[in-house]
């Protein structure tokens, strides 16, 4: 097995002190690895993700990035440490156009390597080029959403950490986006992600682990667990889903 | 009606403007009105002063340059003056705002603003006293340009001056990553701090431009009327107006909307009487408020 990325240990996280939202979850993932975080909602997905990206206040546990301890690093410093972040809505600069919205995040790169960076951006995302002088806040959907993946990109991550990619997409952004992230992956790339879209996260996925009131209770090769008992039970035994497009029914 | 109101409304939009420069960015990137604002204009001109006169003091007079007013000693002392600004604004927000910014509350910060307003200008009264003080008290003769508009060296000197500072910050917020940091700051804060920004150092370039800008515009005051502690208070209604017209978090919105206000205060002194000119401000700000409350160049929020 290869080396271990990313290594979050027994996290405990919430907004408010006394009222941890993740409840001692543990999870790692490998280098070349697309790791998947599914679980009902209001499990905790979102706060566990933004935790370890430094967002919500982190209360007990570790965060190991490449063997780093990275637990109480301040948000703004995650991307020189190499986790590279797209929240799940509002990840874009609106009123920036599409290649200052790049720009702006190259500030850890040498100033002579960015205009390189930003063309091999460009490769990656063709949509992106005739875009670039757009207003991000003009975009599609899809096109905000491989945008704010770019502009994570761009720094070379050690890992690259996505919250629900999928949400508010339509079904045809949908499969675009998870695409592009199978594509990511073969380029080498490390990649995290939360989703309520379990079907179709589990098919590019290789591990995945089910988050239940904060803890991780199973985890699984990805491919195995759209047909585990447990994941069923684990889904369904904590409160009936809301219909969240049917998605993990 | 002559237009010579067309070159005072310039000069007073010009001050309104490289002060509402300042407004705009503390109200979109830092998020509250800081009311405290004029009053940086006021200490920056005083510590200007207090600057030209120690060197006059060292170095005995110094003739002017050209045909202007004043010397070599006003331009080192303005720099100093901006310097001292940009300090000033600085502790003001390490000592006062940043811990009342981290409770999370606007308003507090906002009325903090006005307790430093109101301090900072008690405190310039007691030191220099209410009495008017001049930088130079020497008459410049306007020269005829035509149209019936006459004009003064000092005037066509401090409007380059603005020029060459309006482009600078315009160029400093489009062309380099601290003005798209800057940018980045304030649409959305949070995925700042995830693409790596540090949000305290962009707030203090904030305020340092911010402070030193309004130092400028509280001297050109002291150059072309006169210096008094209630000098930038009585800026605040036309620089937030200008900002606000201009659309809150736009540098040329702020300074065309400066000048908009400049020449609206110097046309309605000319037709209907100075007596109207603070009123100007408040009528087009209300205006803006009705028609356009996201102003000029402003955007709605998405």
């Amino acid at each position: 097995m290869s080396e271990i990325v990313l290594d979050v240990r027994d996290l405990e996280a919430g907004y408010e002190p006394g009222v941890p939202i993740v409840r001692g979850a543990s999870i790692t993932v490998r280098k070349g690895e697309i790791v998947v975080v599914l679980g009902p909602n209001g499990a905790g997905k979102s706060s566990f993700i933004k935790a370890i990206a430094g967002l919500v206040p982190i209360t007990g546990g570790t965060v190991f990035l490449d063997g780093k301890d990275i637990t109480a690093a301040p948000a703004h410093t995650m991307v020189r440490l190499g986790l590279a972040f797209v929240p799940q809505t509002e990840n874009i600069f609106p009123l920036m156009s599409v290649e200052d919205n790049l720009r702006v995040a190259c500030g850890i790169l040498e100033r002579r390597e960015i205009p390189a960076r930003i063309e091999e951006m460009y490769a990656a995302f063709p949509d992106l080029v005739r875009q670039r002088r757009t207003a991000a806040g003009n975009l599609s959907g899809g096109q905000r959403q491989m945008l704010a993946v770019a502009r994570a990109l761009i720094v070379h991550p050690k890992v690259l950490v996505l919250d629900e990619p999928s949400a508010g997409l339509s079904p045809k952004f949908v499969s675009m986006v998870f695409e592009m992230l199978a594509n990511i992956r073969k380029s080498g790339v490390t990649i995290l992600l939360v989703e309520q879209n379990a079907k179709a996260a589990l098919a590019i996925g290789d591990r995945a682990y089910v988050l239940v009131e904060g803890k991780d209770r199973h985890e699984g090769i990805a491919s195995e667990l759209w047909n585990d008992p447990v994941v069923a039970e684990l889904y369904l035994g904590q409160r009936p889903l809301k219909s969240e497009g049917g998605s993990a029914a | 009606m002559s237009l010579q109101f067309v070159v005072d409304g310039l000069l007073t939009g010009s001050m309104i403007g490289l002060g509402a420069i300042g407004v705009t960015l503390t109200y979109s990137i830092l998020r509250f009105s800081n009311f405290a604002h004029g009053d940086f204009m006021a200490w920056g001109t005083y510590a200007t002063l207090a600057v030209v006169s120690a060197i006059g003091a060292m170095v005995g007079k110094v003739a002017p340059i050209g045909p202007l007013s004043f010397g070599w000693p006003l331009i080192v002392a303005l720099i100093v003056g901006m310097a001292f600004t940009a300090l000033l604004a600085l502790l003001l927000d390490k000592v006062l705002f940043a811990r009342l910014r981290s409770q999370g509350q606007a308003i507090i910060v906002v009325m903090a603003s006005f307790g430093a307003s109101m301090a900072l200008r008690s405190l310039l009264e007691f030191t220099f006293t209410s009495r008017p003080t001049y930088f130079s008290r020497a008459i410049q003769i306007a020269m005829p340009v035509g149209f019936g508009i006459r004009i003064t060296p000092d005037q066509i000197a401090l409007l380059l001056l603005t020029a060459v500072l309006v482009l600078g910050v315009h160029l400093l917020m489009t062309r380099t990553q601290t003005g798209r940091s800057m940018q980045a700051l304030s649409q959305n804060a949070a995925l700042a701090r995830i693409v790596g920004i540090d949000v305290a150092s962009v707030v203090r370039v904030t305020w340092v431009i911010g402070g030193a800008l309004a130092c400028v515009a509280g001297v050109m005051i002291g150059i072309l009327v006169q210096i008094r502690p209630f000098m930038g208070f009585d800026m605040l209604l036309p620089m937030f107006a200008a900002a606000i017209l201009g659309g809150i978090g736009s540098i040329p919105g702020a300074v065309l909307g400066g000048l908009i206000i400049g020449l609206a205060e110097a046309g309605a002194v000319q037709l209907i009487g100075a007596e109207w000119r603070a009123a100007v401000s408040f009528i087009i700000l209300m205006a803006v408020l009705f028609v356009r409350p996201i102003g000029l160049f402003g955007v709605r929020e998405r």
